[in-house]
């Protein structure tokens, strides 16, 4: 009984002990922000005036509504299409199996672990040459090609086990490939769709080395890459940098907040699948 | 499952065939470009940025108020002109320079380095507008450094391919308070007797010299070139900067100099977290008191007069011999216009704007503490005695009198800051590098640079 | 399975995969060639190249400097994957009796918080916990350690492991609630029978626990060891490779040679020991846990 006790109180004590270590530095950049600006205050002290004004002015020079509108552009760029095409593929590989399709399928693993570093001084020179270098299609097309190895891989890995009789009976209804996949596949994917949907969402908004290298304008770059960039600008200002990068976590972490079964679902299934 | 592994296989192969026809097919990349020439005639080099609304814009260092002030009161003088102003840490600038001069041109943009930049043709050759402005009128030292032959090298002589908002001096400041503590009534005059003063500091437990050295910008190149040039004279060291032929760092008296520097460090004189401080880190700790002195720069002196009235003082470095002569790194601070910027001619004209215009000078000296550049005779603005700014102002004269002036070690290349001198310099302090080594190490990667 | 109907049904597939490949093709087969042609020459991104053979990565293993890149990427792999790996395993075990409360509902939502923000912020964040006047010098000063206290990421010795724990703290809350979803799925029954066994608690966690979690623990070794080795972020926003090259990583190194010292084919020769070296880590964890799973 009582080892029993002892250790359910090691576990609750465990488990403060890591959410302590987990939001401490979130408490820190909190309370650095609301001291005076320009100064070097120490770590993790309440000021005597919290200068609330940091987190306007931090508003303000950082440009906070372009840099939300440049970054949902930039989702809303990235993520449907992804979604659908990547769907697309799946379905073809997983479900209709055309001649090929294993062969399909190992070219896109083959850029499963492929780190970002590895592609973006070709793809510098890439999205030079179309002209697109600065403008927020530099960061959406090839996020959309990068992102492909781990959706399709996801898609597939859902129509693999999708029935084949309901395919059966919906030919023998007379319907086409495309009703076949739009009517009868798509809404049975739903999950795997949504779960897609939450992490490309997260990848795109958090995406910081497409961002630094391929675009300079901070209002066309993704959060991620608006925050290096602020911190280029203020980075000596310490309780305004602290601000800023707090005003730019704010978005994420509502969503995060709000969707937050969705999310651990989904992040725990990313990690399993791949 | 056998299936698949042949399946594996076969595709495998296919990947293979098909990367390395790829990589085969394809020609070579890149391909040769022209060098930027002399475009713009000397008629129109002077039309300035006429009455439409015009943008300019402009990459610049951050943490420093002078080109902000100037660029404001440009566009009061002539509000037809507006600016787009982006921000960057002097470690960050210089390493985007290349690609941001070559796919996003801005007007105006902060250059440490220039000497790469002219060899990929990424900047504009600003011939027809000395010509134009008459900037090949004004003392050719002021303008020496920003020189350069065919190709980037070497540095000192040819067309003109950057300008400078003022032009700088170097030397130690020292905070009077603590100094009237370790009774130091007046600024050393040789290298022995600065070293009797460190010794008196640190006797007093006070820390003797404030210096960065970290983050992506080792900040002792500024002692370390002042210790070279009171051993050594300026010559060689600028020969070295400016990439002319058979140049060295790795001489005898910068040996000297570099060992120094090392007693220095071996006798506690510099703060001890000097590897992780940066620049404005040693600003914040030098105007807060926790240390006597401080190797930096005129561009500090309009901060300084600001943030600690009347208790900073100046000194140039002493030399190491008695009665011998002065140096001190004074550069222009550098501003170049990109090759394929939208409005160089507004740009240009701004530049020469800076230099003959008497409330843009003002703003040099009350903001920037540097002096302005421009023709030999031009008015100097008043300054008040016993500032920092006066200071710093006066040991101009003395510097050019002696031919003291350098440019900085951290300019040579490039490169060479952020790849050789900062490693070294942060190695030297956590004391896991020589003096001797240390030089080796910067001329090496120094030649590898020029070759490559 | 779809009966092999007429050529256009079965050939449908390639119209549905198409747009995926195409736009993969584009943006990511064509650069990576790229990569390996680049890394063949002598280029500066700029001029004309010259042709290099194999000297650049002649350079990659000989160049004291870029073999310690890689040295500090193996170096990072220790606090980015066995601490988050073997803690998760501890922490997860322990908690495991409590999982269902609504605490640990809580715990979840937090300990996630690190894998939803960019790592650029966690860099940020804790590049002010760990400086002079940081968080961390204050705890360590207030239980008496004030000696220890110093600049983590400034100084030589203890940059690259201040950056592993920046690592340890954004990859651990992922591993352990990864681990703990493992642990609620094994059969409660093999639990009792052991504990009718009367095996303690580390028999426990090494007969069945450990076993039972290969999968999981296969997800976490693969996804952290990727984070090590091709990290950037965090790097670039906090010592940006430094001081010297201490915290210096093959991302970081390839971004520099790139576009800063404009040596695009040795970066690109980098680029490609990198790809190889993910490749040669991953594929052989990835293995072990199929092979065991049959």
């Amino acid at each position: 009984m009582i080892a029993v006790r002892r250790e359910a109180v090691t576990g609750y004590l465990l488990l403060v002990l890591l959410m302590v270590f987990t939001i401490l530095p979130f408490v820190s950049l909190f309370t650095t922000a609301l001291q005076p600006s320009g100064t070097y205050p120490p770590g993790l002290a309440w000021p005597g005036h919290p200068h609330w004004g940091n987190f306007v002015q931090a508003f303000r020079v950082a440009q906070m509504g372009s840099l939300l509108e440049s970054s949902v552009l930039i989702v809303l760029g990235v993520v449907p299409v992804s979604v659908l095409i990547a769907t697309m593929a799946g379905f073809a590989i997983g479900h209709l199996r055309m001649p090929g399709a294993r062969l399909v399928f190992f070219v896109f693993l083959l850029g499963l672990t492929l780190p970002f570093e590895g592609v973006i001084t070709p793809l510098y020179y890439q999205v030079s040459s179309m002209g697109l270098l600065n403008t927020r299609w530099a960061i959406i097309l090839p996020l959309i090609g990068l992102f492909m190895p781990f959706s399709v891989y996801w898609m597939r890995a859902h129509f693999v086990t999708a029935p084949g009789e309901l395919s059966d009976a919906a030919r023998t209804d007379g319907v086409n490939t495309w009703q076949l996949f739009w009517r009868v596949h798509v809404p049975l994917a739903r999950p795997a769709i949504s779960s897609l949907t939450i992490l490309l969402f997260l990848w795109t908004w958090n995406q910081f080395l497409l961002s630094i290298v391929l675009v300079d304008d901070p209002t066309k770059r993704t959060m991620a890459g608006a925050l290096g960039a602020f911190q280029g600008q203020w980075g000596t200002n310490v309780p305004l940098l602290c601000a800023g990068s707090l005003l730019i976590l704010v978005p994420t972490l509502a969503v995060f907040v709000a969707f937050q079964r969705h999310f651990v679902v989904a992040l725990l299934q990313g990690s399993l699948k791949g | 499952m056998s299936g698949q592994t042949k399946m594996a296989h076969r595709g495998s192969v296919l990947a293979a065939v098909m990367l390395t026809a790829a990589v085969a097919a394809c020609s070579a990349p890149g391909a040769a470009q022209p060098q930027s020439s002399a475009t713009a005639t000397i008629a129109n080099a002077a039309s300035g940025c006429g009455k439409a609304p015009v943008t300019l814009n402009a990459y610049i260092e951050t943490g420093f108020q002078v080109p902000n002030s100037l660029m404001a009161e440009f566009t009061k003088q002539y509000p037809n002109v507006k600016w787009n102003i982006r921000e960057d840490q002097f470690a960050v600038i210089t390493q985007n320079a290349p690609r941001v001069l070559a796919n996003d041109p801005p007007d105006l943009m902060r250059l440490p380095s220039i000497s790469d930049l002219v060899k990929d043709g990424l900047l504009k050759n600003l011939d027809p507008y000395a010509k134009a402005f008459g900037w090949d009128k004004w003392p050719s030292s002021e303008l020496v450094q920003l020189r350069l032959g065919p190709g980037g090298r070497p540095r000192g002589e040819g067309s003109l391919y950057a300008m400078g908002l003022n032009y700088s001096m170097t030397g130690v400041f020292y905070n009077k308070k603590l100094a009237a503590r370790i009774g130091m009534t007046s600024a050393p005059t040789t290298l022995a007797q600065l070293d009797q003063d460190l010794a008196k500091a640190k006797q007093a437990g006070i820390t003797p010299i404030v210096q960065f050295n970290g983050g992506a910008t080792g900040g002792f190149a500024f002692p370390l070139q002042d210790l070279m040039a009171a051993y050594g004279s300026p010559g060689p060291i600028n020969d070295w900067i400016f990439n002319k032929p058979g140049a060295t760092i790795d001489t005898p008296a910068n040996q000297r100099a570099a060992q120094h520097l090392v007693q220095w460090i071996k006798a506690g004189y510099l703060e001890s977290d000097a590897n992780a401080m940066d620049y404005y880190t040693m600003m914040s700790h030098f105007t807060h008191g926790s240390g006597l002195f401080m190797f930096d720069g005129d561009w500090e002196s309009g901060n300084l007069d600001k943030l600690m009235p009347g208790q900073a003082g100046f000194f140039l470095m002493p030399p190491a011999q008695a009665g011998g002569s002065y140096a001190a790194m004074s550069a222009p601070l550098t501003y170049g216009i990109a090759a394929r910027a939208k409005h160089p001619d507004c740009a240009a004209f701004f530049l020469n704007w800076v230099a003959t215009n008497p409330t843009a000078r003002q703003i040099d000296v009350q903001v920037g503490g540097s002096h302005p550049l421009g023709p030999a005779d031009a008015e100097m603005p008043a300054v008040k005695p016993g500032t920092v700014t006066a200071a710093t102002l006066s040991a101009g004269s003395v510097v050019s009198r002696d031919n003291g002036s350098m440019d900085f070690i951290a300019n040579a290349t490039g490169a060479i800051y952020a790849s050789a001198w900062t490693p070294e310099l942060q190695k030297l302090f956590a004391g896991k590098e020589t003096a001797s080594g240390l030089l080796s190490t910067v001329q090496a990667d120094y030649q590898q640079e020029l070759a490559g | 399975m779809i009966r092999p109907g007429t050529r256009r049904v079965r050939w449908a597939g390639w119209l549905f995969a198409a747009p995926a490949l195409g736009v993969y093709g584009v943006f990511v087969l064509r650069p990576l060639a790229l990569t390996i042609q680049y890394s063949f020459y002598s280029w500066d991104g700029i001029g004309p190249s010259t042709w290099a053979g194999l000297s650049n990565f002649r350079t990659v293993f000989s160049d004291p400097a870029l073999l310690n890149t890689i040295g500090n990427a193996f170096r990072l792999i220790v606090f980015f994957s066995v601490i988050p790996v073997l803690l998760g395993l501890a922490i997860a075990a322990v908690i495991r009796r409590i999982a269902a409360s609504r605490l640990a509902a809580v715990t979840r939502t937090v300990l996630f918080l690190p894998q939803v923000i960019p790592l650029v912020a966690a860099g940020i964040a804790w590049s002010w916990l760990l400086s002079q006047t940081g968080v961390v010098n204050q705890v360590l000063s207030a239980v008496g350690l004030g000696g220890v206290t110093r600049a983590w990421l400034g100084n030589f010795a203890t940059a690259l492991p201040a950056v592993g724990l920046i690592g340890a703290w954004v990859l651990l809350g992922l591993c352990t609630i990864l681990l703990l979803a493992g642990m609620t799925k094994i059969d409660p029954a093999l639990y009792e029978a052991a504990r009718i066994d009367g095996a303690g608690f580390w028999r426990e966690f090494r007969s069945i626990t450990l076993p039972g979690l290969r999968q999981e623990i296969a997800v976490c070794v693969t996804v952290t060891v990727i984070a090590a080795l091709a990290s950037f972020d965090i790097i670039y926003i906090s010592t940006q490779g430094g001081p010297g090259d201490a915290t210096m990583v093959p991302g970081l190194e390839i971004y520099e040679l790139a576009f800063a010292h404009r040596q695009v084919g040795l970066a690109s020769a980098l680029a490609v020991v990198l790809i190889v070296l993910v490749l040669a880590c991953v594929l052989p964890i990835q293995w072990l846990a199929r092979r065991d799973a049959r």
